[in-house]
């Protein structure tokens, strides 16, 4: 009896545990999109104004941001500077491949961010600032997108933890 | 007569009641109904047991081989 009430507390732990972390990562989704925002903001400016190079560019844009964004561009600044002979998208895709998993991106940013870095370093001044622009647009739509799905889904999943838990426990025993 | 199934399938129903709407709030009919069917799926293949048990005893009180 005692073996199969740990047994229980331990199922619904587990169940309560998956649907809290699902949910955290549905509500890290919008933050790492707006953190993303800012750092491309910075990086534009200093693309366009302060004409740094790409590597230093990012890492500066990196600076202010901490977490998983932060990581994800100083590591592709940090590929860009060692290895010169890559290209943008090719050291985008590495940083994404090594520390994505930590990122709460979807399919649709980790697309922006690679076609940005196709883009990147092809085109002059003005055709650059302006594409960057239309990707802050894009990412903008996405973090709404990502905000009402977090709003919509977050809670969602804690009930669903929780309920589902109890309900393998009900079952099996 | 066992009072454990009964309270197991009270139990799946309450549970079932909240999976319910916690989908159907977040705009999942479509999930709402398909839990709702996998819960009395579950309680039904619990009753059919009981009620074949049902059916031997009733063969067996009247006679009926």
């Amino acid at each position: 009896m005692g073996l199969k009430l740990i047994g229980c507390v331990l199922v619904v732990l587990a169940g309560t545990g998956l649907g809290f972390s699902m949910a955290a990562r549905c509500s890290e989704r919008p933050r790492q999109i707006s953190q993303l925002i800012a750092g491309l903001a910075a990086f534009a400016a200093y693309v366009s104004y302060a004409t740094l190079p790409l590597a230093e560019a990012l890492t500066r844009a990196a600076s202010g941001l901490s977490g998983p964004v932060g990581t994800f561009l100083r590591q592709a600044a940090a590929i860009l500077a060692d290895r010169g002979l890559l290209s943008p998208r090719e050291a985008l895709e590495e940083a994404l491949a090594s520390g994505g998993r930590r990122l709460a991106w979807e399919r649709a940013e980790r697309e922006i961010i690679l076609q940005l870095g196709s883009n990147l370093g092809t085109t002059g001044r003005d055709e650059q600032q302006k594409y960057l622009a239309m990707v802050l647009d894009q990412l903008r739509r996405l973090e709404q997108e990502a905000l009402r799905h977090r709003d919509q889904n977050a809670k969602m999943y804690r009930y669903l933890g929780v309920c589902g838990g109890l309900a393998v426990a009900i079952i099996l025993v | 007569m066992n009072l454990d199934l009964l309270f197991k399938i009270a139990g799946v129903g309450i549970l079932i009641s909240v999976f319910h709407t916690a989908l159907k709030q977040a705009g999942k009919e479509d999930m709402a109904s398909l839990v709702t069917l996998a819960g009395f799926t579950i309680v039904l293949l619990w009753v059919v047991q009981l009620l074949g048990q049902l059916f031997t005893t009733v063969q067996a009180v009247f006679k009926l081989y």
